[in-house]
């Protein structure tokens, strides 16, 4: 125990932290400029000077740690006066702009001027002028405001892991520049802006719109985005949006937000938002009101059942919708219109990937706390680069490669260039090979003997592979393999991020075997990453084909029957149609009628066209969605649904994490759970809900899992795994796992060929953040990207235009250097209408997971003609 | 006295390892290499020799820090980025003896168990660049660096690391970030460099002329060392002289050697006879002394009492003719040129100082400036995060407090 | 191509002396700035790429130094001190005999881009003051005369 006395204030602690931490752990105010919680120390501003008796000079508070019977004073009046003296220094350069500056109101500089300033300067001489800079479109830079308490460089290098500013030159010359000096090149994180605490860096969108004084509402949300979850706030004035911005030090994000986070809900107010309900009528989709719309809709659902049979009926749910919406579309689907034909995106790999892992390892292996990635001693990453499919997440595996814990990653992970110990790079497409190599030497290493359990008998006969093999397969070094190998036989606690590129391949099946036979070895806690922010509650809420809310196998009949009783409709046990089959079904004529909520089918699954003349042959497409999407442009009914920001609900997260979306904005159209409602109820079943309580208690009921979840267990932020409920406990089952032959998976891909691979990159990972003007912004236009050796070979140079075409299309696109990527290789995104991989690619299934596999796409290349 | 940090400096190949050897270079080594690693901490202990860079640390009490811990591997780094206006002292060792400065740092190595060496070159000194990886060649060639040093299976590299035109690197942690290729700017202490300094492993940072002074140890002896100079801060010290006196230059003295007689005995007196006005003893940054307080010993423990500082040894002197406003407001421009832009006061503040000081020189002051000025320093002195700034705002206070009429005249026009 | 492989090279060769590929940063922004001119965007560029370091971090550190160039400079560049034992020393009497004879200001390039003046903190020549480099040349005792006599063995 540490006992300090800070003006006559006794204060005692069991660790030894700052003076400033010790003061304000007692409400002792000191201030600070340069310091923050999330950064480490700096010392700089001066600010915090306190005097400590037996210490001649004044001490920074923010550097100096406290130790047993310290007696500090800060509202001394040598310390007042030495804290007057330096916002006199600081405002010597800073202009007095207040009127004009976006900061006024909430700027730490201003209210400490207020409080200690001198009424008047003395310093004669001219300010120090330099020019705000709009040279970046959602970044403006006012370099005479900044106070080079270098926030945002230390946010920059030692939390985003961008590097992307500094702080130039030195003496007061001295300010905060992007390498060009101009714009950004950068991951557009914005955290920068965040720790400003004046108005030196700040976001364009709300440029001179914004002032803390016109807030009348802060309403706390969930990010949309991905299956992170960040917690932001949706400051409103009026009826009107004024920004979005995170909370320091709030939510499992702790405030800290990604590109998409912090600058892509202006979606929100896309001129791509539906307003109006929509039918198809003589080919067009024409304006009709809401009730025209529930009547035909319901008239036409009705129609094709009462002539096909339910069975031709499907829904499909959106990984962007909430749970609440979710439990009544699955509930719409198999009792009012009998069919077990629901699914979604989620059911292509994070589903099955999980059930694979829970059957192995119980259910909830996969609810592991994305904070507990930095805890953890070794990290191990494949199939996806999280800094771009879940940034917040990769950012915790940026800092636990800063503080010495060694990151192993398998394929395509740029943004972890600078942050991993050992980069397995293998030739495209040929993890599986790698997976068994690093599987047969962590069973040497371990010295596993196998046999205890079934589990440990089928990893026993999973045959190995020559290191020599390995490498001419995989075309990586020997070393390479073994200092991987090596790494993660040393680690006790580490965490393996699984993404969904290596299960979408032909033998994704087979790496998912092998990966959890490798977590079995290592016994690592395992992240899904997820694109989607209510991924997990697809899951959990039962929008599957085969599993009712809470997880429960429909062919159980206690589960039915309960299931039953408590919704009060009757439903069928046998397994409906997954996602994939759903289409291959309407592509057949066998399906007639698909209800979507939520989701951009055609943009967001390959292939493209496939899905397109699928979606074509249907009797009865309805889409109900917020924004006017390729697949909402395909249906005979388009229902607009309320946006994030317009309505409440809840999201489950990667983690498992229940969180709540609050409402802050008012908008055209009604949640999807009314629409559904709507149309039940003209289907002659009354829902009869009055609000999201009822859905929520009913989900409670339903689902063993929610037991007696409320609103109130939600709001929190410790809604986790496995909340009051009742996880299901079953032992491990290999019912229909088989040892795979090995020897058969192992193809080499060919030299001389050129394979599309599947870029999910950071600023358009779907097809959401097009409609964000601030995102489209900084990124305008897809990019591909190959290596020099090949641009050479097809004579292009950064800027040229690749035409890339396969047999079931052809896109043109721009082209990018980057010398990460193997020769064989052009890497691209999905990210704009019309023009992405997956308008090229074939449709191919995996023949266990059922979901489109991205390997294998080779594709031609060439220079295309000359564009203006 | 016989030059011991100099010695050969007359021989015009006086930087060949074969001069060196021939006048015993490098038989220290050998002597210290037959002795265990803590006895030649103990060896320094005893000389009392305190560190010569200016803040006069006593070496073996840095050295019994850094060799206590248990980190590998521990860095050596010769800090030669004399960059304190006035100070040349090390120029000579670097130039014309660098196999004493190389000695000197092999003998630390050992005593610390360093593998890895630096020697923290100004980038001012291209010629000193070129002698001194001559000489470290010439080092390797003999089996005096490398891999097995001289046989003992002692292990050291050393390197010369060019600095880039930053005062500031002259304080011990911001040349380490330097170093790593960072902006050399000051670290926050604790931890200091002796537990976590370059790549955060334990870091010895000494000058060219406390590493110079170790083989002079080895050879005489700690206890014969103990003996030369004042009693509180023993030894050999280089004095670097400039400004107006007859034989400006370096001078081997010891330690102690008066002010007086430095100016009027070594140095031949004043130009042209001319009668003295000031004195800065120590380098820009220490307290500017009038004529009649010259007779001070020139030592650590000395200085203060006569209410300046020994610094770096560098002496400037200045007749009755100089402008003494000006040669304050030059030195400020020089502070608020290297000021590294870190901390609020230094930053901020001295620029501040400078604008007062020009208007003065240009006889635009304002009654009220030199009260200004003088709040002004007090705001930035004992405020700052490293001493650069107190050493611009102890430049202000001094110059008014010896010279005030000066100034005053200046305004009074 | 073939002007930056003797560059990568001996930024390669630098990198062996150190334990940390940023270590090597100021040497190789040295190296840099003699095959480039100065530390030009692309200079910078083709560091940060030999050393896997962000090149706005190098950016960060080339801005800091006052002896790198992060500007073009003339043919041959000036390094005057004017520091105070330059100064009493008749220093910045040179200054203003460099802008009378070839039209330099401190940190300027003369127009016919012969001469770049950069007016140097103390470079360690004090009791032979005034003293300058000029390119990596050091030249001290300097006055009216001898300065010109100096200047003009550089075309």
């Amino acid at each position: 125990m540490i006992t300090v006395t800070i003006n006559g204030k006794k204060i005692t602690l069991e660790k030894q932290v700052t003076v400033l931490e010790a003061a304000r752990s007692a409400g002792i105010k000191i201030p600070t400029l340069c310091h923050h919680e999330t950064l480490e120390a700096f010392g700089g501003c001066r600010l915090c000077l306190v005097e400590i008796e037996k210490i001649p000079k004044l001490q920074t508070s923010c550097t100096i740690y406290i130790t047993d019977g310290m007696v500090v004073h800060s509202e001394t009046e040598r310390v007042v006066n030495a804290r007057k003296a330096m916002l006199e220094f600081l405002l010597i350069n800073h202009p007095l702009d207040c009127p004009y500056c976006d900061k006024a109101g909430e700027c730490d500089l201003q209210d400490l001027a207020a409080k200690y300033g001198p009424t008047t300067g003395r310093f004669a001489e001219g300010k120090r002028t330099h020019p705000e800079s709009y040279d970046d479109p959602v970044i403006v830079r006012n370099m005479e405001r900044c106070i080079s308490c270098t926030r945002c460089v230390r946010m920059c290098d030692k939390v985003q892991g961008a590097s992307a500013i500094s702080m130039v030159n030195r003496t007061s010359k001295t300010f905060v520049e992007p390498f060009s000096g101009k714009r950004y090149d950068c991951e557009y994180c914005g955290n920068c802006l965040s720790v400003c605490p004046v108005g030196a860096i700040m976001s364009r969108m709300y440029k001179h719109k914004y002032r803390p004084w016109y807030i009348d509402k802060n309403i706390n949300t969930i990010c949309s985005y991905c299956g992170v979850g960040c917690s932001v706030t949706a400051q409103v004035k009026g009826d009107s949006l004024v920004r979005v911005v995170p909370e320091m030090g709030k939510g499992l994000n702790k405030g800290l937000l990604c590109v998409r986070g912090r600058f892509g809900y202006d979606y929100v107010n896309s001129s791509a938002r539906l307003k109006t309900p929509l039918i198809r009528r003589n080919g067009e989709l024409q304006q009709v009101t809401w009730s025209e719309a529930f009547k035909y809709a319901a008239d036409r659902l009705r129609d094709i059942k009462e002539r096909y049979g339910s069975e031709a009926i499907a829904g499909i749910a959106g990984g962007r919708c909430a749970n609440e919406d979710i439990y009544i579309f699955q509930k719409f689907i198999r009792g009012v219109l009998g069919s077990n034909n629901i699914d979604s995106i989620a059911n292509f790999s994070y589903a099955p990937a999980q059930r694979f892992f829970e059957r192995i390892f119980g259910q909830g292996v996969t609810a592991n706390s994305i904070q507990g990635i930095s805890n953890s001693d070794g990290i191990f990453v494949v199939g996806g680069d999280p800094t771009s499919i879940n940034p917040i997440l990769g950012l915790q595996i940026r800092a636990a490669y800063q503080q010495g814990i060694p990151v192993i990653t398998v394929g395509d992970t740029p943004g972890l260039k600078r942050f991993a110990t050992c980069m397995l790079k293998p030739n495209p497409f040929t993890e599986t090979a790698l997976l068994v190599s690093l599987l047969s030497e962590l069973k040497v290493k371990k010295q596993f003997l196998g046999g205890n359990s079934s589990f440990e008998r089928l990893i026993n006969n999973i045959s190995a592979l020559s290191m020599k093999e390995v490498e001419d397969i995989c075309g990586l070094p020997t070393d390479n393999i073994a200092s991987a190998v090596n790494m993660l036989s040393n680690m006790t606690n580490p965490s393996i991020v699984i993404g969904k590129d290596i299960l979408q391949r032909t033998d994704g099946h087979i790496n998912l075997l092998l990966l959890s036979a490798i977590m079995y070895l290592i016994n690592g806690r395992v992240y899904l990453l997820s694109e989607f922010p209510n991924e997990q509650g697809l899951v959990d809420m039962g929008c599957l084909p085969d599993m009712l809310p809470g997880g429960r196998p429909i062919e159980i009949e206690s589960f039915k029957k309960r299931y039953e009783e408590i919704v009060g409709l009757n439903i069928s046990s046998t397994h409906g149609l997954s996602l994939s089959g759903i289409i291959e079904n309407a592509y057949t004529g066998k399906i007639k009628a698909i209800q979507i909520i939520g989701e951009n089918v055609l943009s967001n699954i390959p292939d493209s066209n496939y899905v397109g003349k699928a979606f074509s042959n249907l009797e009865l497409l309805i889409v109900q969605d917020s924004l006017m999407t390729e697949t909402a442009g395909l249906a005979h009914v388009v229902l607009p649904s309320l946006s994030w920001l317009e309505r409440k609900g809840s999201y489950t997260n990667l983690e498992r994490r229940m969180q709540f979306m609050g409402k802050a904005v008012e908008g055209d159209g009604l949640e999807d759970w009314r629409i559904i409602s709507e149309i039940s109820k003209m289907l002659s079943f009354d829902m009869g809900y009055k609000g999201l309580e009822d859905i929520l208690s009913e989900i409670a009921r339903v689902s063993p899992l929610h037991k007696d979840i409320t609103y109130n267990d939600i709001s929190g932020d410790e809604c986790i795994w496995p909340y009051k409920g009742e996880p299901l406990r079953h032992g491990v089952s290999l019912e229909g796992m088989d040892v795979p032959d090995i020897g058969s998976l192992l193809k080499k891909p060919a030299k001389d060929r050129v394979y599309a691979v599947f870029d999910k990159e950071l600023f358009h990972p779907d097809s959401l953040s097009r409609k964000s003007a601030a995102i489209s912004s900084i990124s305008p236009e897809p990019c591909s990207r190959v290596n020099r050796a090949l641009a050479d070979r097809l004579s292009v140079s950064e800027g040229d235009y690749l035409n890339i075409s396969t047999d079931a299309g052809s896109i043109e696109m721009a082209v990018k250097i980057d010398e990460d990527i193997p020769e064989n290789v052009v890497m691209i995104p999905n990210n704009f209408e019309g023009k992405g991989i997956f308008n090229i690619m074939q449709w191919k299934l995996n023949p266990v997971l059922k979901c489109p596999v991205l390997d294998g796409n080779e594709v031609k290349l060439k220079k295309a003609e000359a564009r203006s | 006295m016989k030059r011991a940090l100099l010695r050969n400096i007359d021989n015009t190949n006086s930087a060949d390892i074969n001069e060196y050897i021939k006048i015993s270079g490098y038989a220290s080594l050998l002597k210290a290499l037959e002795m265990k690693p803590s006895d030649v901490i103990d060896e320094v202990k005893t000389s009392g020799l305190r560190g010569r860079g200016g803040a006069g640390f006593p070496t073996a009490t840095k050295w019994a820090f850094a060799s206590m811990d248990p980190k590998f591997p521990k860095y050596l780094i010769c800090n030669a980025d004399e960059g304190e206006p006035g100070t040349f002292k090390d120029r000579p060792i670097l130039e014309k003896n660098p196999h004493q400065l190389i000695e000197g740092m092999i003998i630390s190595a050992y005593a610390l168990s360093a593998e890895y060496g630096y020697i923290y070159l100004r980038g001012e000194y291209p010629n000193a660049c070129n002698i001194l990886n001559n000489a470290i060649k010439q080092a390797y060639g003999k089996g005096y660096l490398g891999d097995n040093i001289s046989g003992k299976g002692v292990r050291f590299h050393l390197h010369v690391h060019q600095g880039a035109g930053a005062y500031i690197c002259g304080e011990e942690t911001a040349l380490i970030d330097s170093l790593e290729g960072k902006r050399g700017q000051p670290r926050i202490k604790p931890p200091f460099p002796v537990n976590e300094g370059f790549l955060s492993r334990p870091t010895i940072v000494n000058n060219v002329e406390t590493f110079a002074n170790i083989p002079y140890i080895m050879e005489i002896g700690g206890e014969q060392y103990a003996k030369i100079g004042s009693p509180q801060c023993p030894g050999p010290k280089l004095f670097s002289v400039s400004g107006h006196v007859k034989t400006p230059g370096v001078y081997e003295l010891p330690m102690g050697t008066t002010l007086r007689e430095i100016i009027y005995t070594h140095c031949g007196g004043i130009k042209d006879d001319k009668k003295l006005k000031a004195v800065i003893p120590g380098g820009i940054s220490t307290p500017i002394l009038p004529a009649d307080k010259i007779d001070c010993p020139m030592d650590f423990v000395s200085m203060p009492r006569y209410g300046s500082m020994l610094g770096s040894g560098a002496v400037m002197v200045f007749d009755e003719s100089t402008d003494l406003v000006k040669v304050c407001l030059r030195a400020i421009k020089f502070f608020e040129h290297e000021s590294c832009g870190k901390c609020t006061p230094c930053r901020e503040g001295v620029g501040w100082m400078r604008a007062i000081l020009k208007r003065i020189c240009d006889y635009n002051g304002r009654e009220t400036d030199i009260e200004h000025l003088l709040e002004v320093s007090e705001n930035i002195s004992g405020n700052t995060f490293c001493p650069l700034g107190d050493g611009a705002a102890t430049v202000v206070q001094n110059f008014i407090k010896h010279f005030r009429g000066e100034f005053e005249s200046k305004i009074k026009i | 191509m073939n002007k930056t492989d003797g560059l990568i090279r001996d930024i390669r060769a630098i990198k062996e002396k150190y334990q940390s590929k940023r270590a090597a940063l100021l040497p190789a922004l040295y190296l840099a700035q003699r095959e480039f001119g100065w530390l030009s965007p692309e200079a910078l560029e083709f560091v940060a790429e030999a050393l896997d370091v962000p090149k706005a971090s190098i950016k960060g550190t080339a801005t800091f130094y006052a002896m790198f160039k992060n500007k073009p400079v003339g043919r041959h560049l000036i390094q005057l001190c004017t520091n105070v034992a330059c100064m009493i020393m008749g220093a910045e009497r040179l200054v203003d005999l460099l802008r009378d004879k070839y039209g330099i200001e401190p940190n300027g390039t003369s127009a016919d881009g012969r001469f770049s003046l950069v007016i140097m903190e103390c470079i360690g020549a004090c009791d032979t003051a005034p003293a300058m480099l000029i390119n990596e040349d050091f030249y001290d005792n300097l006055n009216k005369e001898n300065i010109i006599d100096i200047l003009e063995n550089y075309k």
